[in-house]
């Protein structure tokens, strides 16, 4: 549900973005969502798309890059990747001193505007 | 053209946050987000924490719900300043919901002031208020999946309260696999059984709060 305020903090971002930048028009957003996020792209997706409507990003196009959910273990020395929203371990080792390195963005990348 | 912008989205909320971090700061008063699914007993739980602390801190409370105000009303009979905030359907607290209240409350008096988050596990967790720490409470009754189902909420809180611990022996809930689990997403979280019920647990739970906010 809390796509919903994502989205519309989104917007402002991008429309705050675009007006700074003298344009009026955003014909699209490339954002980068995290899998360990807690956001659904489905559902920002759908937010975006219905309050993008009065805006002048009402027909930007809302491209959603998921990032996974990647890290380093600091035991084995080895980088991991995992499927799952979570890490519990290192995969290779299932050492607990670990840094995630990507996987919790909540960013926009980049936009094109007119 | 191509705009590159590379900025968190919820900069805004961010922002206001640390507006709110440091008007806490500067009145010297520790600010606590309490979080759970609806129904794991944050009130009961606020209402029993409050008893065992108010003779050494000053306590003051806002209050999330989507609708409603009676969770306000329990405290308010506790004689604790207390604010109501009605989100009117939106799931979580936000920054700028707790900037708007702040006048209402005597902040500067405050030692303590608990932020009681909309029942819900996933979106609260997302949102920075200007607290110094997240605690999520967690019922028994709830079943022992949901830290893993639910990441963000444990590797986000400093305490775990597991709540409702009397009810054990009527359930099937494996309650090590949920502090193992929550300690697995973070390390370093804190965890406590308690019944608000019977009491049992809560001393330990009141004697870090107090170790931690004085």
């Amino acid at each position: 549900m809390h796509e919903v305020s994502i989205a519309e903090s989104l917007l402002d971002v991008a429309v705050d973005n675009c007006r700074q930048s003298g344009h009026t028009k955003i014909t699209s957003i490339q954002v980068l969502i995290g899998k360990a996020s807690g956001v659904m792209p489905e559902a920002l997706l759908f937010a975006f798309d219905s309050m993008k409507e009065d805006t002048i990003a009402k027909d930007a196009v809302l491209d959603i890059v998921e990032v996974p959910l990647r890290g380093h273990c600091n035991e084995c020395g080895k980088d991991f990747e995992v499927e799952d929203r979570y890490v519990l371990a290192c995969p290779s080792c299932g050492g607990l001193q670990y840094t995630v390195s990507s996987g919790r963005e909540l960013t926009i990348a980049e936009m094109e505007v007119e | 053209m191509k705009l590159k912008v590379t900025t968190n989205i919820l900069t805004a909320n961010e922002k206001i946050a640390e507006g709110n971090q440091k008007i806490f700061a500067d009145a010297g008063v520790f600010v606590l987000n309490l979080m759970s699914s609806p129904g794991a007993g944050k009130t009961t739980l606020l209402e029993e924490t409050i008893k065992r602390i108010r003779d050494r801190v000053k306590v003051g409370v806002i209050e999330g719900d989507i609708a409603g105000e009676d969770d306000a009303l329990r405290i308010d009979a506790l004689n604790v300043p207390v604010v109501q905030i009605n989100t009117g359907g939106a799931c979580h607290l936000d920054a700028n919901m707790i900037s708007s209240v702040l006048d209402d409350l005597p902040i500067g008096d405050l030692d303590l002031l608990v932020i009681e988050n909309v029942g819900n596990l996933v979106c609260p967790a997302e949102f920075k208020l200007g607290e110094q720490m997240k605690v999520a409470v967690l019922s028994i009754t709830e079943g022992h999946d949901k830290p893993l189902k639910y990441p963000v909420m444990f590797q986000e809180s400093g305490a775990l309260v597991i709540n409702k611990i009397d009810l054990k022996p009527f359930l099937d809930v494996d309650v090590e696999k949920i502090r193992r689990d929550a300690v697995s997403l973070n390390p370093s979280i804190r965890i406590f059984e308690v019944s608000c019920k019977t009491g049992e647990g809560l001393d330990a739970w009141v004697a870090w709060l107090l170790t931690t906010i004085l």
